[in-house]
């Protein structure tokens, strides 16, 4: 290897850790695995509740699309050891996705995602079966 | 093996220090998922979307998907996706604790955890393949197809048994001269497919069987991929390398199935 003069070092090897590591390694991991578990289950448990409990759909929206975060930033972070990378790398991976979000959401407000805009483009749409079947009566 | 030491010298070029301090294998795993969580980040997207265009026409999850093995019969919506959520998290967990045992160069716990991920990666698919025959197969009562529109019957809210005179259509309940007309000259279709969907909207059925279709793929590659690094720690070929990160890099994949379950069972079941 030595005539190639290769400076890379072997990042891989780097990872190695000893047992006493290993071990708050491991409860970290097993404190994920609790977190996730509980928050999918206070999600089942509201997504049964909610037609009963009458709650709104635009809290729903927001109570789920949190938790979802907060779940994929602990899977990401723990599980997929993005806590332990350089901050380049956290920014290198996290920033297209930012910059999607934002586009998402100005799409969902100012952009086209405005479905009264396009109902006018279209004209008017009538999908109002029930009101054709009054004339039944 | 410990040529690289603590007081390795990170120089990646002349310039200096290697900025991600990363192997190139394990970046270019990232990459790609970057570019595959894109994608699927489009298809939600469209999902959402037509969702909000076809608002009044869009199936509401629970009762749709409300079947339970060996419970027929009881309306347990939630259930099963939930207990499916649970399997793949678990086989997160057990992969994680692969990479982690890799990192302590432990042969016999890396094959003992990789054994694990892939019985819960298979026990997802099965479950997705049983998800999938419930909605295909579709309710024992079907709905009405009438003018390229689908009406269901009117379902009691208590007893979740349904009347089969009366019709609704976009949540409103017709009258039972309306609904009469409707079962007469209706045709009578069961479950969903490319071309109907006896729940609401077609567009619902399409997403559902593209999206979740286009996620167990990507399981099901992840436990053939799984299978293999399997058989190359079994076969010690990590052993000889010194390092275990290809169970990392098959290990990032794996989790990233696991996240767009996340948003899928988010967007899909919970919504």
């Amino acid at each position: 290897m030595d005539e190639f003069n290769d400076p890379f070092p072997n990042y891989e090897m780097l990872a190695h850790h000893d047992e006493a590591h290993g071990k708050i390694a491991r409860k970290k991991l097993w404190f994920v695995f609790w977190l996730l578990l509980i928050i999918t289950l206070v999600e089942v448990f509201v997504g049964i509740k909610a037609p009963d409990w009458g709650l709104s759909p635009l809290f729903l929206k927001f109570f789920f699309i949190g938790f979802t975060i907060v779940k994929a930033f602990y899977i990401v972070y723990t599980f997929m050891h993005l806590g332990e990378e350089e901050r380049w790398t956290k920014w290198l991976i996290i920033a297209p996705f930012t910059i999607f979000i934002l586009y998402l959401i100005f799409m969902m407000t100012i952009g086209e995602g405005d479905f009264q805009k396009t109902r006018r483009i279209d004209g008017p749409i009538e999908t109002n079966v029930s009101a054709k079947h009054s004339d039944h009566k | 093996m410990s040529e690289v030491s603590a007081d390795v010298k990170l120089a990646g070029w002349d310039g200096g220090t290697s900025p991600l301090r990363a192997s190139y294998g394990k970046l270019f795993m990232w990459f790609f998922l970057i570019s595959d969580a894109l994608t699927f980040s489009g298809f939600l997207s469209a999902y959402g979307f037509f969702r909000h265009r076809y608002s009044g026409e869009w199936p509401v999850p629970s009762t749709v998907f409300h079947h339970f093995p060996f419970l027929e019969g009881h309306h347990l919506p939630l259930l099963y996706v939930g207990l499916m959520t649970f399997i793949l998290i678990m086989s997160s967990v057990t992969m994680v604790l692969a990479v982690e045992a890799g990192h302590r160069n432990n042969k016999r716990q890396v094959l003992v955890w990789m054994f694990a991920t892939i019985i819960g990666g298979l026990m997802f698919v099965g479950s997705q393949a049983w998800e999938w025959s419930n909605f295909i197969k579709g309710s024992e009562d079907g709905a009405i197809l009438y003018e390229n529109h689908i009406y269901n019957f009117e379902v009691d809210h208590v007893t979740h048994h349904s009347n089969k005179e009366i019709v609704v259509y976009k949540q409103e309940v017709l009258s039972k001269e309306a609904s009469a007309i409707v079962i007469a000259g209706g045709e009578p279709i069961h479950g969903a497919n490319l071309h109907h969907n006896e729940y609401g909207h077609i567009a619902f059925a399409d997403f559902f069987f593209f999206i979740t279709g286009f996620h167990g793929f990507h399981v099901f590659s992840g436990v053939c991929i799984n299978i293999t690094i399997f058989i190359m720690a079994f076969k010690g070929v990590m052993e000889r390398r010194g390092h275990y990160e290809m169970i990392e890099k098959v290990g990032l994949y794996w989790h990233f199935v696991d996240l767009v379950w996340v948003f899928v069972f988010t967007f899909f079941y919970l919504l």
